[in-house]
């Protein structure tokens, strides 16, 4: 369960206080597929960093169960999003100078997985997603759909139990667009939290709840098909 | 993969940039070895020539001069022997043998000699006290050998006299030859001799010097002062000084330890070599100088750069739990395999340099000096682990949400 109360983050530019998010009561259950949508600006990216343990809220506490995130040191912050949490990007953020095998490897490398697991459990995510032949490319020598699928590897090859997506199928073409959102159903289908930040309108309607982030407000619009949390 | 890997494949990736990044300390330090390499050897063959032309710091008696050291020494005048326990005591900087010596005239086979006593280094071992003196011995630059009374290799001979001022072994009833006596005595090793009512067998003769040494016998000191009813006395004591010590302070701090006596070196002689070896230890460090500025600086500035353009990277492996812990190491590794492989072909780059130029620059040959090297490295190395220090620590305080901003 994650548990945003009383939450509230301001930024100050040029002397100006700018709220980003307020927020009194957010509850996502386990299991749960969220999408978050709202214009560009409304505070979509700092709910996901608030969320993912990598912006400090200015007033308030964010729970992951029964644990209060920015109670706990940095270094703890790391160490939950190493074991817990799963990141998709929009522009994938894949690491140009290593192979799909190595991208996909150095998650398992920071939770200090043997180098032979690594091999090991890197090729079969690769493989799960089709690209067993392409093992040992850089990102630069594969296509845009290729490199998400890398990307979506990465992001599960440690078994996650919350994924946090922003904008995953926000650059891809319709068949790779379809590839992630499949894979998010799959990742649904077996338990894990997903919060996908998207302006993509289909994508959302993927989700089985729907937050609607306007200046910093997050309002809620139920969907007649959500699973019971 | 791990955290090595990681950094070995960006290097990779990157290989002009890690060229320009560490050429700096590749360049400081190849002249920093070459000019070190030159410097030490030439030191060292200073030394080597002083102590084959004798002793560059002579312990006389108070009232004596370096004429009656020249003329043998045979003014009468005399110093304790303990003098020689209490320079070793000491253990000054810069003394690598120490040799006291008594003379006195002699008649052998009828030809007037100069007999004089001399100390084997053998028994400089044999005396705890002396042992002892050793473990003192203070700092001391590259080219100085340890001061030791150890038997080497080189005071085995009777011709050590002359190449080493000193010998390893002379048992109380063994003489040693000058040139001139030899040739006019006609004894030569293996001979038995009567000299001032004792009975000696001649170890070996000396090779022509040119100097004093070529007219006189060398005996045991000890039974030379048995000759002489003197006593527990030495006429001189020679020191074979450290080349730059003994043109510096080792001098004064003599003098001091023995106000009753009277120091003297052969100065002009040591201050013309030394100023050229102070002229390459003063390049040396200006050399340093640059290198810790220029080098370090650059390998920060690249490091810096480096940080900068992989905000994007850093900001996603730490989304996805990598602690601020773990990207500090992954650019602080790369500074130290930048220092380390700067530091080893600037090292390599700096020994053949010297192997070749010191022939024609300083007039030495050189060979590699192990312990060097491996200071350069390490201290290239460890320069730019520092260099790299605050860049690393800015890396590791960037924030993670950079992973979410576009490119």
């Amino acid at each position: 369960m994650i548990r945003l109360e009383n939450v509230n983050r301001t930024y100050t530019r040029h002397g100006q206080t700018v709220t980003a998010l307020q927020c009194e009561d957010l509850r996502i259950s386990a299991g749960e597929y969220v999408a978050v949508v709202g214009p560009s600006g409304s505070g979509k990216s700092t709910l996901l960093s608030l969320i993912g343990g990598m912006l400090s809220p200015t007033s308030g506490r964010i729970w992951l169960d029964d644990t209060s995130v920015y109670e706990q040191s940095v270094v703890a912050r790391s160490a939950i999003r190493r074991e817990r949490m799963g990141f998709v990007f929009q522009t994938f953020n894949l690491i140009p100078y290593l192979t799909a095998l190595e991208n996909v490897q150095v998650p398992l490398t920071l939770n200090h997985v043997a180098p032979g697991d690594q091999v090991r459990m890197a090729t079969t995510m690769l493989q799960r997603f089709g690209l067993g032949d392409r093992l040992n490319h850089k990102p630069s020598e594969m296509s845009v759909g290729q490199q998400q699928r890398v990307a979506l590897a990465r992001t599960l090859v440690n078994d996650p139990q919350i994924i946090l997506a922003d904008e995953p199928t926000g650059n891809l073409d319709p068949t790779s667009r379809e590839v992630v959102l499949k894979a998010f159903d799959t990742c649904y289908d077996e338990g894990r939290t997903i919060i996908t930040v998207t302006h993509d309108l289909a994508a959302a309607a993927r989700a089985k709840r729907r937050l609607v982030l306007t200046d910093g407000r997050i309002s809620e619009e139920s969907l007649p098909h959500a699973k019971a949390a | 993969m791990n955290l090595r890997s990681l950094v070995w494949k960006e290097l990779r990736e990157r290989p002009w940039s890690v060229v320009s990044s560490s050429i700096a300390i590749l360049l400081g330090v190849a002249a920093l070895v070459a000019i070190r390499h030159v410097t030490v050897h030439s030191e060292q063959e200073i030394s080597r020539q002083l102590s084959s032309l004798g002793a560059n710091i002579l312990i006389l008696p108070k009232e004596a001069s370096l004429q009656n050291y020249y003329a043998a020494d045979r003014n009468g005048q005399t110093l304790p022997e303990e003098h020689v326990t209490e320079v070793l005591m000491a253990g000054l900087a810069g003394v690598e043998k120490v040799t006291p010596k008594l003379s006195m005239p002699a008649s052998l086979g009828g030809l007037e000699v100069t007999l004089t006593g001399i100390l084997p280094q053998s028994e400089f071992t044999a005396q705890q006290a002396w042992q002892t003196a050793a473990l003192f011995t203070p700092k001391k630059h590259d080219g100085c050998k340890k001061a030791s009374h150890e038997p080497s290799d080189a005071d085995k001979t009777p011709e050590s006299l002359n190449t080493t001022r000193a010998i390893d072994n002379l048992e109380k009833n063994q003489i040693v030859l000058g040139a001139d006596v030899a040739e006019r005595s006609a004894f030569s090793a293996g001979d038995t001799v009567e000299l001032l009512g004792g009975t000696f067998t001649v170890l070996g003769t000396l090779s022509r010097t040119g100097t004093v040494d070529d007219s006189r016998v060398f005996a045991h000191l000890h039974t030379v002062q048995e000759l002489a009813k003197s006593g527990e006395v030495v006429s001189a004591i020679e020191v074979i000084g450290c080349c730059e010590d003994a043109a510096g302070d080792l001098v004064p701090e003599l003098s001091k330890l023995l106000p009753n006596a009277r120091v003297v070196t052969v100065s002009q002689v040591v201050q013309t070599q030394v100023g050229v070896n102070r002229l390459m230890s003063g390049t040396s460090w200006f050399v340093l100088g640059i290198l810790v500025l220029v080098g370090g600086a650059s390998l920060a500035s690249a490091i810096a750069a480096n940080v900068r353009e992989r905000r994007r990277e850093i900001g996603t492996l730490m989304a996805i739990g990598a602690t601020p812990g773990f990207v500090q190491r992954l650019f602080l590794m790369k500074a130290l395999v930048l220092g380390l492989v700067a530091g080893t072909i600037g090292c390599l780059i700096g020994l053949l340099t010297a192997v070749l130029v010191g022939p024609q620059w300083a007039g030495v040959n050189v060979v590699p000096l192990p312990g060097l090297a491996l200071l350069a490295v390490s201290a290239a190395t460890l320069l730019a682990v520092l260099a790299a220090y605050w860049p690393a620590r800015q890396a590791a305080k960037l924030d993670p949400c950079l992973c979410f901003q576009e490119v």
